[in-house]
């Protein structure tokens, strides 16, 4: 069992951290910026919706990056990690480590790096960013940002459930990134809706996801996911769930 | 702020080592052409000016004033994205697929990702620190109503809760009840009192801005 896919209904919790703001850090905004470039340029982008012509866009990014690859990155540490390391630290933790790993970058060359800017840094002196660079990188980070990456696509599959059907979450081995929480497996529900054509996954994960399929909205009543003690009488809890993670009941 | 469990050890001067490895990482991708020396600065900006909660509340603001955009926007958000004067991209990066549920006086919607943070960026930019806490993702699936109690919002024991979760393409958001005494006010107004939060469903709408 991961932790990671097994938050929900987790007991002994402090009381929730209403911080509203989205960066607690200014070096959190730059790993964002960083993520969602490499989500603009990468090489999937080709078999996107809208029209891409990525292989034409001059970055020297040529790898395959996504949300499944970033969450992927969070999911596969150690459970203990996962809370001990702050949401951009794991972002931070992940990305480095992919552009190492893809041998974009070494991982001395980023720690010698980083000890010069730390030494900058602590005789107050300011390092600045290279500038420059081809704009028509930038222009395809926009177009993905106004455009997007719709996972729907058209395949004529018929779904096997329909509105009103009762059923139940299997009981599968998540993997290493899984889009199904794992405190729903072998839970009932009912499908309220049959979304509209199939949607794909980035790719493809241990748990069946990848080729587009139908997705359905469940419905669980609060009695059916936990104990008596502290459940919300009359909440439902409503989710979106691939097919694969579905069977009749 | 967040809560540091006793048995975690963090280093004092974390936040200037992951300060100096980010910055350390962006000079290197611009250095060998994977990213130019703007493209992180036009990312942000892009949230600063393009897409935000502001996006949002004009489209909650309409809603409160005209029943048929409500119609709309409830049955087809992307649609009636198209439909008012906002930012070309409504339908663009984690806003492809994007749903509205309807606060009323029996019902109150709360909207959590507790696999992750997938949030509604154009209607509502980038998610909060609130919405990414995994104490948050954990607790608000089984007891909703102690959270909100915890967000400072205290519901009648006669209205019900929804708790919509995102695990597949769906962006969920709220479309918060109009609060009572806003009658004389502009849409332009109305706008100025809807907050992320309250389009997430851990806040109520005040009559009057903060």
């Amino acid at each position: 069992m991961k932790l990671q896919h097994n938050l929900g209904g987790l007991e002994g919790l402090d009381p929730v951290n209403t911080e509203p703001r989205v960066f607690v850090e200014d070096w959190e905004q730059r790993i964002f910026g960083i993520h969602t470039a490499m989500m603009a340029l990468s090489n999937h982008l080709d078999k996107s919706l809208p029209d891409y012509d990525i292989s034409q866009v001059p970055s020297t990014f040529d790898s395959f990056w996504s949300w499944a690859h970033l969450r992927e990155g969070a999911e596969n540490i150690h459970p203990f990690d996962y809370f001990r390391l702050r949401y951009y630290e794991k972002w931070l933790g992940g990305i480095s480590g992919f552009f190492v790993e893809e041998g974009y970058i070494t991982e001395d060359e980023l720690n010698e790096r980083a000890a010069l800017i730390l030494k900058d840094m602590a005789d107050n002196k300011s390092t600045e960013l290279p500038e420059g660079g081809d704009p028509a990188i930038d222009t395809q980070v926009e177009k993905y940002l106004r455009e997007g990456d719709s996972p729907k696509r058209s395949t004529g599959i018929t779904p096997k459930f329909n509105v009103g059907d009762t059923v139940r979450i299997k009981t599968i081995s998540a993997g290493t990134h899984s889009r199904l929480p794992g405190n729903l497996q072998g839970r009932i529900a009912q499908v309220m809706e049959v979304y509209e054509e199939s949607y794909t996954y980035f790719y493809e994960t241990a748990d069946g996801l990848g080729t587009p399929m139908p997705v359905y909205n469940l419905a669980f009543k609060a009695e059916d996911l936990w104990e008596q003690s502290l459940i919300e009488p009359g909440s439902i809890y409503y989710n979106d769930i691939f097919e694969a993670y579905i069977e009749p009941a | 702020m967040t809560s540091l469990y006793p048995g975690f050890r963090y280093d004092a001067d974390k936040e200037a080592i992951s300060e100096a490895r980010a910055k350390a990482l962006e000079s290197l991708l611009i250095e060998k052409g994977v990213i130019t020396g703007k493209t992180v600065d036009q990312v942000l900006s892009y949230f600063d000016t393009e897409m935000g909660p502001f996006n949002g509340a004009k489209l909650v603001a309409r809603a409160w004033v005209d029943p048929e955009f409500k119609k709309l926007l409830l049955e087809d958000c992307n649609a009636a994205c198209e439909m008012l004067d906002l930012p070309n991209g409504m339908s663009g990066a984690e806003g492809e697929h994007m749903r509205i549920v309807e606060n009323t006086a029996d019902v109150h919607n709360v909207v959590v990702c507790t696999l992750c943070s997938c949030y509604p960026w154009p209607t509502l930019g980038l998610p909060p620190y609130w919405f990414k806490d995994p104490t948050f993702r954990a607790r608000v699936v089984r007891e909703p109503r102690v959270v909100l109690g915890e967000f400072g919002v205290q519901l009648s024991d006669s209205v019900n809760i929804r708790i919509w979760d995102s695990s597949a393409q769906i962006r969920w958001w709220v479309l918060p009840m109009r609060p009572e005494g806003t009658e004389s006010l502009s849409e332009e107004e109305l706008a100025k009192l809807l907050t992320p939060e309250a389009m997430m469903g851990v806040a109520l709408v005040k009559a009057k801005s903060e």
